[in-house]
């Protein structure tokens, strides 16, 4: 029996959400099942009609800022690890976290872990491992 | 009012002339007027004196003609000395106001008014009493209106005038009995001793060619002080047009210049003041031209930025879709598939192309520095936490040393984040399959400077590479390293923003990144 994993994909394009069933299509160990949507307001619909034990949310999204959308998985959910996508370059995740003000640096700080696009399969399963066995580094 | 207004349109030279203009007529004017005058009372009183003492010698020669009575000797006297021109008459009167002899003969035997300025300056005013002293006798009077001066010399009494001298003369004898007879036309009396002035000497003298010739002078030193003040008024005018109107004109045609935005064109300079203000001017300028030029190239570099930004995210979407497509047709292929290596190369050249977008982004992403006092440790901290989440540093183990009281440093934190989330991006990439990062920081007390450690255990970087890593020019040629060269550039760059330095070792068991910032103050 397959171990299964329910993952929620929010990203305004197409090809993003399809990108990511492809990459976990098919895995020998895991069956994940990917719901998606365009939207943040259809994405916080279908986080309250089913549970997921993982969320890939883009920060640029139609209709809500996506840190908005990740406070309020977060306020209601705490639990869900929630992986936050961007286009932007690895520290630009950061600037556009800091023109917001402490306020959405702090939601930010609270992802479970960043995909830069483009990924690859390997960068994404293994992002998804990560994340899910909460590795532990030891920071002195 | 509204003089003074328009006033203030005309420009500084013609004020300064016309002002200059007025202030020499002015003085010259008071100073020739004084000077007029003083020249004419200076005339008057050497006119008055030669005057006294001709007065003084007549008397003296008469005195003896007096004393005898020779009445015709004494008229052909007087007639005889009215020979020049500035004396116009000589009379002697007696102390009653009766005119005895004079050059006149219109006037003999006339008596003078009682309220003649001789008579008043002993005598009170239609009263014979005498109110001053004969000490103060006044010898001169002026008359301006026909501009004569009159020189009045009393003649004393003396004993040899009652003393009888004169009668036992024939000629006084011969008098007295005319005076008797009354046939004699003047009326003479014998002197008493009690009187002591018998009759006055009294000379006119005309000073019109002196006050004509006063006149004349006014006149030329009028026209001198004009001249002269048009002439100053002149030459302050074009002084001023030259020694200060044209800086001023080149300054103001500077800033009219500067203000259309051209700053080439430079100020001659000078050494005086306005000389002064035009360097200052030009440094200004120079200034401004490097001031716009940096913000030219800041706002060309941001806008290419945000265009990289865009056109990176337009191209992301569609990369991620060939990028996956193209594993997973990879992965569901044999190795004998004719098609695998064309599989391969799809995903090797999106793979290219993902890399370039990130190298772009990296390069064009500036901003301008905001400095603050800032905990570097902080800083530190918060980059870990930030990287972590990313799949690439999943079997990377983070060690970090960081003292728990660091000397601030004056800094932009989120450039500095960037220098760090750079390097620590570096390190994973140099450590595909894992490794340890180590992260120290400490404050040199020898250099006065904040020391920041990245030490990783990825790959070695060539020597050949590691010395011209941070030039930009030469990243081209740094073969696999471009990428590392191209972040350490924008890294160099902000640390150098902060006057710190910015150094790297590389050898067999790692490499190793050393940040020196100086402390806040």
């Amino acid at each position: 029996m397959l171990k299964t994993i329910k993952i929620l994909a929010i990203d305004r394009e197409e090809i993003i959400l399809k990108s990511i069933r492809k990459a976990l299509k098919g895995d020998t160990k895991i069956n994940y099942m990917v719901s998606s949507c365009t939207t943040a307001l259809d994405g916080l619909k279908l986080i309250r009609s089913d549970t997921f034990d993982l969320v890939f949310l883009d920060l640029v999204l139609p209709g809500l800022n996506g840190i908005e959308v990740l406070r309020r998985i977060k306020n209601i959910y705490p639990a869900i690890p929630v992986i936050v996508m961007s286009g932007f370059s690895s520290s630009s995740i950061h600037f556009n976290s800091v023109g917001q003000g402490n306020y959405s640096s702090e939601t930010l700080n609270s992802a479970a872990g960043f995909l830069l696009k483009p990924f690859t399969i390997e960068e994404i399963k293994s992002l998804i491992a990560s994340v899910l066995t909460s590795k532990e580094q030891k920071v002195k | 009012m509204k003089l003074f207004e328009k006033f203030k349109y005309i420009s500084i030279s013609t004020r300064v002339s016309i002002l200059l203009g007025i202030i020499i007529l002015l003085t010259m004017g008071i100073f020739s007027t004084f000077s007029l005058i003083k020249q004419k009372e200076d005339s008057i009183s050497t006119i008055s004196s030669n005057t006294g003492q001709l007065s003084q010698t007549i008397e003296k020669i008469l005195r003896v003609s007096m004393l005898k009575n020779r009445r015709d000797d004494i008229s052909l006297a007087i007639n005889n000395i009215i020979g020049s021109e500035d004396i116009k008459s000589i009379r002697i009167l007696n102390h009653d106001g009766s005119i005895k002899f004079s050059s006149k003969r219109s006037e003999i035997d006339k008596n003078i008014s009682q309220n003649n300025q001789l008579c008043l300056s002993c005598h009170s005013k239609n009263d014979k009493k005498v109110k001053g002293n004969i000490k103060k006798f006044k010898h001169f009077r002026i008359d301006n209106e026909n501009n004569l001066i009159y020189n009045s010399l009393p003649i004393f009494n003396s004993s040899s005038c009652y003393n009888g001298i004169c009668h036992s003369t024939s000629e006084g004898s011969e008098f007295i009995e005319k005076e008797k007879s009354g046939t004699n036309s003047a009326s003479l009396s014998p002197h008493d001793s009690s009187q002591t002035i018998l009759g006055f000497i009294e000379i006119e003298v005309s000073i019109k060619q002196i006050i004509s010739d006063l006149e004349k002078t006014r006149i030329q030193l009028i026209f001198l002080t004009i001249l002269f003040a048009v002439i100053a008024a002149i030459i302050t005018y074009f002084s001023i047009k030259y020694l200060i109107g044209k800086p001023v004109k080149n300054l103001v045609d500077g800033t009219l210049r500067v203000a259309r935005g051209d700053f080439k064109q430079e100020i001659p300079p000078g050494k005086a003041e306005l000389g002064l203000l035009s360097e200052s001017f030009n440094k200004m300028q120079k200034q401004l031209m490097t001031t716009q030029s940096q913000l030219i190239e800041s706002e060309k570099l941001a806008s290419v930025g945000k265009l990289a930004d865009e056109v990176a995210n337009e191209i992301n979407n569609p990369l991620t879709g060939i990028i996956i497509f193209s594993e997973s047709l990879l992965k569901g292929t044999n190795i004998s598939d004719e098609n695998r290596n064309d599989y391969e190369t799809i995903r090797q050249e999106a793979l290219k192309i993902r890399g370039s977008i990130r190298n772009i982004l990296s390069l064009t992403r500036q901003k301008k520095p905001d400095f603050t006092e800032t905990d570097i440790n902080n800083i530190i901290r918060h980059s870990i936490s930030v990287i972590e989440k990313f799949s690439s540093f999943r079997n990377i183990q983070i060690i970090t040393e960081l003292p728990k009281t660091l000397p601030k440093v004056s800094a932009d934190p989120d450039l500095i984040e960037q220098v760090f989330l750079n390097l620590l991006l570096n390190s994973s990439e140099s450590m595909p399959d894992g490794g340890i990062l180590n992260i120290t920081s400490s404050y040199l007390n020898d250099d006065k400077e904040i020391e920041i450690i990245f030490t990783d255990t990825g790959s070695e970087i060539p020597g050949a590479v590691l010395h011209k890593i941070f030039d930009p020019a030469d990243n081209s040629n740094l073969e696999n390293f471009e990428k590392i060269g191209r972040s350490l550039t924008v890294c160099k760059d902000i640390i150098e923003m902060h006057k710190g330095k910015i150094d790297i070792n590389s050898n067999g068991t790692g490499t190793s990144v050393i940040i020196k910032l100086p402390p806040y103050n």
